[in-house]
């Protein structure tokens, strides 16, 4: 006889999923313009699609829109004002073109005059005003902290807007690719009424390459074709190619990758690593993988008290880590080593910045020595449940004894860990990992200027501090490079604010009946250039 | 009886209450900010701030609940705090699946339970009785989680007759339906399965024992008639017990099979909601959950005197 309990399995369970979800590489936004395929095959029209999806969506509404997942189906329903490439560059989207003044503070965005709603209303100056106000202005709004630059929009002329800056501010444009200048249809959002409900059924809302007709949640999404939408492929054919798009929410990766296996789905962007060689030699199936944005970082806290607060223990355990092995025993060879946040499809990554190419676990003794208190022993704290966290923390371990470093790895629930790094109260490293931003700023400056809200180290350096603000107030491309690698030698070896570890991949998975799309480096799929393949 | 059945609803009331009060105050202790969690990366400590106010979470403690009960017993059980979809919607709109996951897995484990329970107590220590002792070892040892795992590996994947998950609503398409339905019916039922058969049986083979069956016998009547009208009637009262039980470890099961086969159900809404400490939905399912093992708790009392005459309820007093 069984009692009735919420076993604490099943809370653990939950926590691993919770935090498989929020911690898993994600990377941020983005869409291409031309029309790139990479599979053979002749594109042709028509054909429907399941994706998986390793958690449910949220917020359909970008303007409370909080967790990676969401941007799956955002960027198939909504179009920005701008997008990225395959390559991470910026391109013209529902803005042709954009006019920076000389001294920055003015932003001059001309826009496509083509562009309806699906909801049948007009895409113009007016509505980016309405869209940027709204995000700025509205209570609780999580777009506000990337617009806070913005202060008045103007509508100059119906393809003409003008955004004038509080103060120059150059990864602006970055941050319109993604949620922050989704375009979204007054008409439809007024038609709901209340904010909460329209975060939930945000059907025929935006531009995009395909209209949101049905949520059903925990269950199932479905997306139809734009038959409206403005793109066309290099060979002048309307886009999208696909007809429907039935997307399936499936938390466990091992019934998520079985999915894709027997055929009852088509498409995923989020495979396990464990899981790649059997995606690569299923012949129903291809695989497509490259790096992505996002980051994986080990955290110290440097507040005062603590003992990483120290900058020669956090070179210590930076220096002893072996970052090939880790990659290949416990990232499965998925991703790429790194030392840093700028990111290879950044515009600041330098290839030749590799301050910890070798492990050097005598160097590392060396530097313990010098501090004089006797061997380095801290607590590792990992979430509990997840066994891909743990293989990952004993392989650490085991790397930073060689260094006669003693890692002590505690087990926490995901909401706990979270709650002391918002503290900064924990009291060696955590583990937590960056989905990653188009911008390298945005992999960068809220996590070590001082007192900015991901800065969960605690850390503050002057000279890191000085040569962000002045990346931020160019918009010249070459000083904003020296200044953000002049920074990165700081908060990586100088003064390290964190141990970063590498950079997670995109990863594309789709049946071998699809034309599958490239891979973007912010791991969203971009459903308008997939289609079936001729037979 | 009707005087009997009144006297234990009132009864659910305090019992309810306190359920609330218990379920507020764990929930609440346990570690971790709903907002912090949601927030995900986006964690602008301006904008928790701002939300923290409107879904009032700045408030004291004793004003949370009572706000939320004064809500509550107007029917009003609040908004998520993570979709923030009203609660009572978020509910109601999974219940059906939930519903018919549980229902299914209940009549299946009964149905196989009294079936094989009572042909391996007739024919005990047969290869049939070895055979099913062997299943109820397995059946309970088993997790539900491995076997559904073990389940999808064969059925979905190496010879592929079901589907590896989903749900398809009966309205929709009643044999696809029928096709999603099979695998995480058996996951679920399984477990209970397996302590009903035990029970049939043991209580069959105490029956068997008893005077009344060997008069029945002298009589001459026909084992059939025996067995089940004189048998397994008076053994159904301590398996009723076991099967209202049940209905509890089926609803505890369910969390645990939803996830697996991504059944759209309200197991699925706890488990996510308990993971991000959404307090409105918890509160909402652990009160339904307990009044509704009240009310099984109840049905199962009254089926006692249904049973066996000689239970009665009339003047507060069972024999």
């Amino acid at each position: 006889m069984r009692p009735f309990r919420l076993g604490p399995l099943v809370v653990l369970a939950v926590v691993g999923l919770v935090f498989v979800a929020c911690g898993s590489g994600a990377p941020a936004p983005t869409t291409s313009g031309g029309a790139p395929t990479a599979a053979a095959g002749k594109p042709v029209a028509g054909g429907s699609v399941t994706f998986v999806l390793e958690n449910d969506v949220i917020d359909f509404d970008p303007l409370k829109s909080r967790a990676f997942v969401d941007r799956n189906v955002h960027y198939q329903i909504y179009d920005s004002l701008v997008r990225i490439d395959e390559t991470g560059k910026i391109i013209p989207w529902l803005a042709t073109k954009w006019d920076t003044s000389s001294d920055g503070k003015t932003v001059t965005f001309t826009l496509r005059d083509d562009v309806t709603y699906h909801d049948g209303s007009k895409f113009d100056a007016e509505s980016v005003k309405w869209n940027i106000e709204r995000y700025t202005k509205t209570s609780g709004s999580q777009r506000a902290g990337e617009l806070a630059s913005v202060d008045t929009v103007e509508a100059v002329n119906p393809t003409t807007v003008k955004f004038n800056l509080k103060t120059s501010f150059s990864p602006l444009i970055a941050n319109l690719v993604d949620r922050a200048g989704m375009m979204v249809s007054k008409k439809a959002f007024d038609a709901v009424g209340n904010p909460d409900d329209f975060t939930r059924k945000a059907f025929k809302a935006g531009t995009g390459p395909y209209m949101l007709t049905e949520a059903v949640k925990d269950d199932h999404m479905t997306l139809e074709k734009n038959p409206n939408w403005w793109g066309k492929d290099k060979d002048g054919n309307k886009l999208p190619y696909l007809d429907k798009i039935t997307i399936k929410p499936i938390v466990n990766s091992d019934v998520r990758f079985t999915n894709m296996r027997t055929g009852d789905a088509q498409v995923a962007n989020n495979i396990a690593g464990k899981d790649v060689p059997t995606a690569k030699s299923e012949s129903s199936l291809v695989y497509q993988e490259k790096p992505a944005l996002s980051f994986r970082s080990l955290i110290p806290n440097r507040a005062a008290t603590y003992v990483f607060n120290e900058k020669r223990y956090v070179k210590a355990v930076s220096m002893a880590i072996d970052r090939k092995e880790l990659l290949d025993k416990g990232y499965f060879n998925i991703g790429v080593v790194g030392y840093g946040t700028i990111a290879p499809s950044h515009f600041a990554f330098d290839p030749n910045f590799k301050p910890y190419e070798k492990p050097d676990p005598d160097g590392a003794k060396k530097l313990v020595q010098e501090v004089g208190k006797g061997p380095l022993t801290f607590e590792l704290l990992i979430t509990s449940g997840d066994p891909v966290g743990l293989t990952l923390a004993q392989i650490i371990q085991a790397q930073l004894k060689k260094a006669d470093i003693t890692a002590d790895i505690q087990q926490l629930e995901f909401a706990k860990i979270l709650e002391l790094q918002s503290a900064h109260t924990f009291k060696g490293m955590t583990f937590v990992g960056w989905s990653g931003r188009i911008d390298p700023d945005g992999n960068t400056y809220d996590h070590v200027y001082t007192k900015r809200p991901f800065n969960d180290s605690s850390y503050s350096n002057a000279d890191v501090d000085k040569a962000l603000d002045e990346q931020r107030a160019t918009a010249d491309q070459e000083k904003r490079k020296a200044a953000l690698r002049k920074a990165e030698q700081i908060y990586v070896v100088d003064d390290p604010a964190r141990v970063w570890l590498g950079f997670g991949a995109a990863q594309l998975l789709t049946n071998k009946k699809l034309n599958a799309p490239p891979v973007y480096p912010d791991q969203i799929i971009r459903f308008q250039y997939m289609s079936m393949a001729a037979k | 009886m009707t005087q009997y059945i009144l006297r234990r609803l009132l009864l659910m009331v305090p019992v309810a209450f306190l359920v609330t009060i218990l379920v507020f105050g764990l929930i609440r202790l346990s570690p971790g900010d709903p907002l912090v969690i949601y927030a995900g990366e986006e964690r602008d400590p301006a904008v928790l701030e701002a939300l923290r106010h409107e879904y009032g979470l700045d408030q004291p403690l004793p004003a949370q609940y009572v706000s939320w009960l004064t809500h509550a017993l107007r029917g009003d059980l609040g908004r998520s705090l993570r979709t923030r979809q009203p609660v009572t919607e978020a509910i109601f709109e999974r219940f059906p699946a939930t519903f018919e996951l549980g229902l299914t897995a209940l009549l299946l484990s009964i149905s196989v339970a009294l079936v094989v329970g009572t042909l391996s107590a007739v024919k005990r220590n047969s290869p049939l009785d070895l055979l099913a002792t062997g299943f109820t070892l397995a059946g309970v040892s088993l997790p539900n989680f491995f076997l559904g795992l073990l389940l999808i590996l064969i059925f979905a994947l190496a010879i592929r007759v079901f589907p590896p998950g989903g749900y398809t609503s009966i309205r929709e398409d009643a044999f696809d339906s029928l096709r999603h339905l099979v695998l995480p019916a058996i996951t679920l039922a399984t477990a209970s399965m397996a302590v009903n058969m035990r029970q049939v049986r043991s209580s069959l083979l105490d029956a068997f024992s008893q005077e009344y069956i060997r008069t029945a016998r002298a009589k001459g009547l026909r084992e059939t008639v025996i067995i089940v009208r004189h048998a397994l009637k008076n053994a159904l009262i301590p398996v009723v017990t076991i099967i209202g039980l049940q209905v509890g470890a089926i609803i505890e099961g369910a969390i645990i099979t939803e996830q697996i086969y991504f059944w759209p159900g309200v197991g699925k809404l706890a488990v996510d909601s308990i993971g991000g400490r959404d307090y409105p939905v918890v509160q909402a399912i652990v009160l339904l959950s307990a009044l509704s093992f009240m009310a099984t708790t109840l049905i199962v009392d009254v089926l006692y005197a249904w049973l066996d005459p000689r239970i009665s309820y009339a003047h507060g007093a069972s024999s």
